[in-house]
């Protein structure tokens, strides 16, 4: 069955031809990127920036796979339906599901093949990076191999919901447009935050695809993070074995298929729940300096903030990416309570006067403060224990600026325009060509 | 006492779909060795009766059992049933060669079937050509070779013949009886009635979901009233028969 999947999934003019319009795309972000990042280099050469301002993983990696996240998003599902789908569509889905009398092989092959289509993506963004390389910049291992790994992840997890939509509809037109209307719900999560009439789908921003993926990107390796979207792509395979499976009685299949999207829903909540993360960046960037560190863990008693701050406040979201996000890092126990979720949104100017207010419990004791400043809020917590403040030294990252100019920057361009797309649009031609005998 | 029943046995099979009844109480038996040709006009029900048969379509009451065990489950009509759909285009992507090792593979055939078959079928020549490069007579000898080349009991083909030009129809039943001397029995459904009096052991005439007539084409004739005539001629004069007897019911 694995030739057969192969050959479906690989000798598809489609896989290849959305491989290579995500390689334009990618190409595309990766040139903008090293544009910015040049020009920024020029300034830090004049003196006007510092040096260690240029770090990588945010100036060239992250814009490169932002490219590969929108190109997977709109054209994975398309790609990741077709295995299951054309079966239907050309009526041996049937026949082959008697031949191999397993469901669950059947499904699990279609996965297979969906995962690699949608995964012919990945090359584009590793070579350009490699690219990025060859042309002296610098990549540090483990920090880029943090958000490729995540976005390996969410590649699954497309492959996985293109295989369950396939599953459970008849064409591939139609398990395309469902799997698009899945990913452009997750879209529609995130931009709840900026867009007043979405606000009431801000409760579930931790089913958001980019709230998982976020810190990853930033070179943290965080368990709840990969587990969840592991969880999410089980969940949708076992969604797809169900539909797979002919027999049952329809109210039967749709109620365990309820089952099983109940059971991936507290899977995934468990899973992000997990507290373990390391941060694995170059000089440990995401991570309070290392004395701060020590510190924390060597404080006796549990930690745990009550911010009162709306869900909808900027300040909050600056709040737990600046400074609780790093005390998690050093302190995955630390509880965070946001006592005002629960109420009903206030009218302007009717917010109380301790509105704003942060109470940092260290065991049983306390202190309260109005500051979001990291420095502030880790010093209060020193203070409440009774240990004095520790040293804010951090690790010196020295900073990678390099310009591209020139004939480097013309190959660069050649090759994300021209070269790596169709590279893969001829390699996709050599695959799928005919070669019949007369 | 009544014998152990060895075959495939179907009763009382009925299919429902928008309201209307495609299939009625259709009941029939398949003995080990022997080939059944569903016939009827266009609607008939030929191709819901293979597929209720095989299990792809819920029947709304009877039951399909085999050696006196009902099947119900997936793995239970696996083991018995090998199906070609009508129509099927094996995947345009995946050579021949793939595609017939992918039928060995599960079909788990006899020593020395899959080698009869690919003669038989003329497939050699083929075998580097992919599913997308064939013509709609050679997807049919492909899909024909997936489900012949098997060691379940029971083939099922919805139109096996339909496709073939007429030096082709010489071979093609020939390789289907090889497969019921060997034991395989053979429930297709066939649209020509040349067709199915040249391969059929026995008939099973369908008319709107309903059996009209069940037997061999001897017992066809005497069915219809006829002493000789080919099938094409039994068949209309059954329909006739049945239509008049349809209009002489309705009030």
């Amino acid at each position: 069955m694995l030739a057969r999947e192969l050959a479906i999934a690989l000798r598809s003019r489609l896989a290849w031809l959305q491989a290579a319009l995500s390689a334009l795309l990618i190409g595309h972000g990766f040139v903008l990127a090293v544009d910015l990042y040049s020009a920024g280099a020029r300034s830090a050469q004049a003196g006007t920036l510092m040096a260690r301002e240029f770090d990588p993983l945010l100036g060239i990696v992250r814009p490169t796979l932002g490219g590969l996240y929108l190109a997977v998003s709109l054209l994975g599902p398309l790609v990741a339906a077709r295995p299951l789908a054309i079966e239907k569509e050309r009526r041996t889905f049937h026949a082959l599901l008697l031949q191999t009398a397993s469901p669950a092989r059947l499904t699990g092959a279609k996965l297979l093949g969906a995962l690699l289509s949608a995964g012919l993506q990945l090359v584009a963004p590793v070579l350009l990076l490699l690219l990025w390389l060859a042309l002296g910049g610098h990549l540090a291992l483990g920090e880029t191999l943090v958000p490729l790994a995540g976005h390996a992840f969410y590649i699954l997890l497309i492959a996985a919901l293109g295989t369950a939509c396939a599953a459970w509809t008849r064409s591939l037109a139609q398990a395309a447009t469902t799997a698009l209307v899945l990913v452009a719900a997750s879209w529609a999560i995130d931009a709840a935050e900026g867009f007043a009439a979405l606000a009431w789908l801000g409760r579930a921003f931790d089913w958001s695809v980019t709230t998982h993926l976020g810190p990853l990107e930033h070179g943290v390796a965080a368990l709840d993070a990969g587990l969840w979207m592991l969880c999410a792509a089980g969940g949708l395979f076992a969604a797809a074995w169900i539909g797979v499976r002919s027999e049952g009685a329809p109210v039967r299949r749709g109620l365990a298929l309820a089952a099983v999207l109940a059971g991936t829903a507290g899977a995934c909540a468990l899973a992000h729940r997990l507290p373990w993360r390391f941060d694995l960046t170059e000089a440990h960037r995401q991570s309070l300096p290392p004395a701060a560190v020590a510190g924390l863990r060597a404080l006796g008693g549990p930690l745990r903030i009550e911010v009162y701050l709306d869900s909808d406040d900027a300040r909050r979201r600056q709040l737990e990416a600046d400074v609780l996000a790093k005390l998690r890092l050093a302190r995955p126990d630390l509880r965070v309570e946001d006592p005002l979720d629960g109420r009903e949104a206030p009218a302007e100017g009717e917010r109380d006067e301790g509105y704003g207010r942060l109470v940092l419990h260290v065991g049983a004791k306390h202190v309260e403060t109005y500051s979001t400043s990291r420095r502030e809020l880790v010093t209060l917590l020193f203070e409440a224990a009774g240990r004095p403040p520790p040293d804010w030294q951090q690790p010196e990252y020295p900073g990678y600026p390099l310009v591209i100019a020139g004939r480097a920057r013309t190959a660069l361009l050649l090759l994300a325009y021209a070269g790596l797309p169709g590279t893969l649009l001829l390699l996709g031609w050599l695959v799928t060509r005919s070669k019949r005998r007369s | 006492m009544s014998a152990e029943p060895t075959g495939l046995r179907v009763e009382g099979l009925s299919c429902r779909r928008s309201g209307r009844w495609i299939l009625d109480r259709v009941s029939f038996e398949l003995r080990p060795g022997e080939i059944v040709a569903v016939i009827g006009p266009n609607g008939a029900g030929k191709t819901t009766l293979l597929e209720a048969v095989v299990g792809i379509q819920r029947p709304a009451a009877g039951r399909v059992s085999f050696g006196g065990r009902a099947l119900r489950r997936l793995g239970e009509r696996a083991r018995v049933f090998s199906f070609m759909p009508d129509d099927a285009e094996p995947p345009a992507e995946v050579s021949v060669a793939a595609l017939l090792d992918h039928a060995v593979r599960y079909g788990r055939p006899p020593p020395g079937l899959a080698e009869a078959l690919r003669k038989g079928l003329d497939l050699q020549p083929l075998l580097r050509a992919r599913g997308g490069e064939l013509s709609r007579g050679e997807r049919r000898r492909v899909a024909l070779f997936a489900a012949l080349c098997t060691s379940r009991p029971v083939v099922v083909l919805d139109e096996p013949l339909g496709t073939f030009d007429p030096l082709q129809l010489l071979a093609i039943p020939e390789v289907l009886r090889d497969r019921a001397r060997a034991g395989a029995s053979l429930l297709l459904s066939v649209h020509q009635m040349s067709d199915a009096e040249k391969i059929a052991d026995r008939l099973l005439l369908l008319r709107a979901g309903r059996v009209v007539a069940a037997g061999t084409l001897d017992e066809l004739r005497w069915a219809a009233g006829r002493s000789g005539g080919t099938l094409e001629q039994v068949f209309l004069a059954l329909l006739q028969a049945e239509q008049a007897r349809s209009e002489h019911a309705r009030p």
